[in-house]
């Protein structure tokens, strides 16, 4: 068997620079910390990586939607709440106002702090979140959803809840129609009864000079009666976007590990062993040191070197 | 008894020692000459002089210089390297594809989610112009990415032409060199002794042809060698060289294809057939990966950008008059393509008579590929569709949908024998480009808001509603009321004046759609959460002028397309992560094949390198073989020449 010297060389040279290869390959993975860097490096990891990042990116846009819905409903219950203490303290003042003892001028001044705590409530009614949105606009406004006018407090919203995105449905707005303006009396359903026409009523009532005492208790008991039933819906709308807080706060657990199972699936895809890469990195290094050795010594032997 | 024989037996030994010195130093000097075969002196002993005592011998004949050289080894060296360079061709071209198809956040897949993200804020904050600014911002990345990767996807084609031009030229000047040997040998072949180094000369421009273009070789009794390509093409015909030529392919003039010129005539060569060599690793990768990979991306883009824009039409975007002005497409979509074959049959001016188009008729629906139009069989006027992605044939006439496309004849239609190509999706990515400049053209509200009555006793909720087309009236309002506990109901559909425009019935459950799949009310999909009761009712009308700026209804169903199957039956993320393991899979495969090809080039390389190279070891101890020999015949010299002084002396005396 002979050996082509220059055969010999080559070959030696392209085994070398393979080696060194793999060594700058395995440095190059060390350094940038992945495992696949290339879809070639491992296409079926790259595509579990790729659906991985998606998740991920999803994750993140359905922590904001969430992010946003929560916000929405945090203002939109201590809005709520608010409503809740005003109308305590009318109750309060109606109830002060069927004092036999009372004159008209009496129930006069008590109509009028009355129409304050109204006209306070109708600001809540109003009331928008820091970007701009009514709390109360139901499916869309771009003027306060809750009007004054001359008839009364009429609803200018678009009924329904604004839904975020993202797949969950959690609620945006409340519907301020059916928050304010159509709460349910037991005793004669489907007589929607609006908190604003009932202190309307009373204030108009109270303010009229010279009614019989039973007609002023009248105007009480229908006035207390009113008052509760548009607080209960209040509450009730209170106690759901209490029930739509809860709700976002398990979503936003389920979600952000949901997003650290893709991070984790992702990293596990695509990221490197560094125990693994370290002793192969040392395995390359190894052989290419071999490798430089065996040549030094091999290439010095010839018969030249003999017969001089 | 004279000396002269003896004289003359140590010359022909010296001549012969300095033969062998003169050889091995020729070798010693070629040690390192790519292709250079080794070569020895063969001796030969002539007939001895008979003398009454027997046969004196007359020494040493240099016979002839001989190369070692083994044909067959040299030609498996030569094919093996030709496979090498075809595994390898194609390998450094799909190397630069994979560029284009970027990992993680550097990619398409990373890009089109992030643009339905935007969306999400969109839905959270519809009258929020930064939110809206956000999506037209991600949109322009997404387009600038999609046409960055189709202008990537040319670079890469630009790169494979001039590639192939390269190894064309290379092929034509290796060709005429290999002709101009062939006279050269022949030439000298009546000299009777071989033309060693050139032999060598020609096994060594061989050897470079075999790398562009796997040859097959015949050697003449005139000592010529013919080459031939493709399966018995000839290139080198004796002391004759055909000529390659590019020419742009006939079915895709921006593709290049390969011929044999003689005279006016074209023998175009089919990459199938080649066999090796770079310029068909580089064709081979031209006419599959490329034409693949550009499909992939382009199907995404058409679907993607198409199913945004459908969308987006069908919602209300915030120019004054809110809900008033019709919303424009977010994207442009390169157009598809018909190619008319370069044969096809063309008028007295050269235009082409006959014409075919295609129209996208469902983006959800197309495929990454391309498709051919041919006739199904000479003269028969009927015309078969073939998916280039998986053979798939179908029968086709004017009007036709396929795939998503719609194939319309032109007047005239196609000719006899005419032959198309269909590229749907193919430059989808190369055209595709953001349209829209304000945030107010977003359309975010949805045409219609579905409300449920305050009076329902039930649970029933909206829990999403879509546009999933259209609207048949854009002021009608539909009336659902539920009939039983059960989820039976009745539609009805009035306009804006009450008149009736449609009714109908249907039965919901839990999850179902109303209307379910198939069915039309207004061009809506609505989807309940809860349970309706009987007597419920729930009223889909238009959104008022007010709501506009606050709806998010579109804003919604646009992120709904995340999850959609729009790219060919799958998501877009899917059908991007499938591409991206293609191509992967693709690159590592060509990796395995050129590892394989290499190591056995090297091999047969060396096994034909050990045959006919030179061993240094080996011409060291030549040398002292020769240089001791020349010095034994010396001393046969000097003797004979004391012979000869002594018989002077004597004779002086």
């Amino acid at each position: 068997m002979r050996i082509s010297s220059s055969n010999a060389y080559e070959t030696a040279i392209s085994q070398l620079q393979k080696r060194q290869a793999a060594l700058t390959d395995a440095q190059e993975r060390l350094t940038s910390g992945k495992r696949v860097m290339r879809a070639s490096d491992d296409p079926a990891s790259a595509a579990v990586a790729e659906r991985a990042l998606a998740a991920q990116q999803r994750s993140d846009a359905q922590l904001r939607a969430l992010g946003a819905s929560r916000n929405a409903m945090q203002l939109s219950e201590s809005a709520l709440g608010d409503a809740g203490e005003l109308i305590a303290q009318a109750r309060e003042l109606l109830v002060a106002a069927g004092n036999g003892s009372y004159g008209d001028r009496d129930r006069a001044s008590l109509a009028e702090a009355i129409r304050g705590l109204r006209n306070d409530l109708l600001a809540v009614a109003n009331r928008q979140d820091g970007a701009g949105r009514y709390l109360f606009g139901g499916q869309g406004a771009n003027t306060p959803p809750l009007v004054d006018g001359p008839g009364g407090v009429s609803y200018a919203g678009t009924d329904g809840q604004l839904v975020a995105a993202g797949g969950t449905a959690t609620p945006l707005s409340i519907d301020g129609r059916s928050a304010w303006l159509e709460g349910e009396d037991p005793a004669s359903p489907g007589t929607p009864v609006s908190l604003f026409d009932a202190m309307d009523r009373v204030i108009a009532e109270l303010s009229t000079p010279g009614r019989p005492a039973s007609d002023i208790a009248a105007t009480v008991s229908r006035g207390l009666g009113e008052f509760d039933i548009a607080a209960d819906q209040l509450a009730s709308w209170r106690s759901r976007a209490g029930e739509a807080l809860n709700r976002i706060e398990g979503l936003e657990q389920r979600v952000r590990q949901a997003k650290l199972d893709a991070q984790t699936e992702r990293s596990e895809a695509e990221d490197l062993d560094l125990l693994a890469a370290i002793s192969d990195f040392q395995n390359r290094q190894t052989g290419y040191d071999a490798a430089l050795k065996t040549y030094s010594i091999v290439q010095r032997l010839s018969l030249f070197e003999y017969i001089r | 008894m004279s000396a002269s024989p003896l004289m003359s037996l140590g010359m022909k030994a010296m001549a012969a020692s300095y033969a062998g010195l003169q050889t091995t130093g020729h070798n010693i000097a070629n040690a390192n000459t790519d292709g250079f075969s080794r070569q020895q002196v063969s001796l030969t002993t002539p007939e001895g002089q008979f003398t009454g005592a027997g046969f004196f011998g007359r020494g040493v004949l240099v016979q002839s210089i001989t190369r070692s050289h083994d044909a067959f080894l040299t030609r498996e060296a030569a094919t093996a390297r030709s496979v090498a360079a075809m595994d390898g061709a194609r390998l450094s071209q799909l190397q630069r594809l994979e560029e284009v198809f970027q990992l993680g956040e550097n990619g398409l897949g990373a890009a089109t989610g992030e643009l339905m993200d935007a969306f999400t804020d969109l839905a959270n904050r519809p009258d929020d112009l930064s939110s809206r600014q956000v999506v037209l911002a991600r949109a322009r990345d997404l387009a600038d990415r999609f046409s960055e990767a189709g202008a990537a996807l040319d670079r890469v084609q630009d790169g494979v032409s001039a590639a192939l031009r390269v190894s064309v030229a290379q092929i034509n000047g290796l060709g005429q060199n290999i002709a101009d040997i062939n006279r050269r040998i022949a030439d000298l072949k009546g000299l009777g002794q071989p033309a060693n180094d050139l032999l060598d000369e020609r096994d060594r421009l061989l050897s470079r042809l075999s790398e562009q273009v796997q040859v097959t070789r015949m050697e003449a009794s005139d000592g010529t060698m013919s080459v031939f390509i493709g399966g018995g093409q000839r290139l080198v015909l004796g002391t004759q060289a055909a000529e390659l030529k590019l020419f742009q392919d006939g079915s895709d003039p921006s593709r290049m294809a390969v011929a044999l010129a003689e005279g006016s005539t074209r023998r175009y060569l089919d990459e199938s057939g080649l066999g090796g060599g770079a310029l068909t690793g580089l064709l081979r990768f031209q006419n599959t990966d490329l034409v693949e990979a550009r499909a992939r991306v382009g199907q995404l883009a058409a679907s993607v950008g198409g199913a945004v824009n459908a969308q987006q039409q069908r919602g209300l975007n915030l120019q004054p008059p809110a809900g008033s002005v019709p919303s424009s497409p977010l994207f442009a979509i390169g157009e598809p393509r018909v190619l008319n074959n370069l044969a096809n049959q063309r008028d007295g001016s050269g235009a082409y008579i006959g014409s075919v188009g295609i129209s996208i008729t469902d983006g959800t629906q197309l495929q990454a590929s391309e498709y051919t139009l041919d006739e199904t069989s000479a003269g028969s006027g009927s015309w078969v569709l073939t998916r280039l992605s998986d053979g798939r044939q179908v029968p086709v006439a004017d009007g036709d949908e396929v795939d998503g496309m719609r194939i319309s004849f032109g007047s005239p239609g196609p000719q006899d024998g005419d032959r198309f190509r269909l590229q749907p999706v193919s430059r989808a990515a190369n055209g595709f480009a953001a349209l829209l400049d304000d945030p107010l053209d977003i359309a975010a509200a949805a045409p219609l808001v579905a409300t449920p009555s305050p009076a329902n006793t039930g649970t029933a909720r909206v829990a999403s509603f879509t546009m999933t087309g259209p609207v048949l009236d854009a002021g009608a309002t539909a009336s659902i009321a539920f009939t039983s506990d059960g989820g039976d109901y009745t539609w009805e559909l009035r306009d804006a004046g009450g008149g009736l425009l449609g009714l109908g019935s249907g039965t919901w459950s839990p999850g179902a759609a109303i209307p379910p799949a198939g069915d039309e009310i207004n061009g809506f999909s609505l989807r309940l959460s809860g349970v309706p009761r009987n007597g419920d009712a729930i009223t889909v009308m238009p959104t008022p002028p007010g709501a506009v700026a606050a709806n998010n209804g579109n804003a919604t169903a646009l992120l709904a397309l995340r999850d959609a199957s729009i790219t060919g039956g799958r998501t877009p993320t899917d059908a991007w992560a499938d591409t991206l393991a293609d191509v992967g899979v693709r690159v590592q495969s060509a990796q395995t094949s050129s590892t394989i090809s290499q190591a056995v080039a090297q091999q047969t390389e060396t096994q034909r390198a050990d045959k006919a190279g030179v061993n240094l070891d080996e011409e060291a101890a030549r040398l002292i073989q020769y240089q001791q020999s020349y010095q034994a015949a010396a001393k046969v010299l000097q003797v004979a020449q004391s012979l000869f002084q002594q018989l002077l002396d004597v004779a002086g005396n």
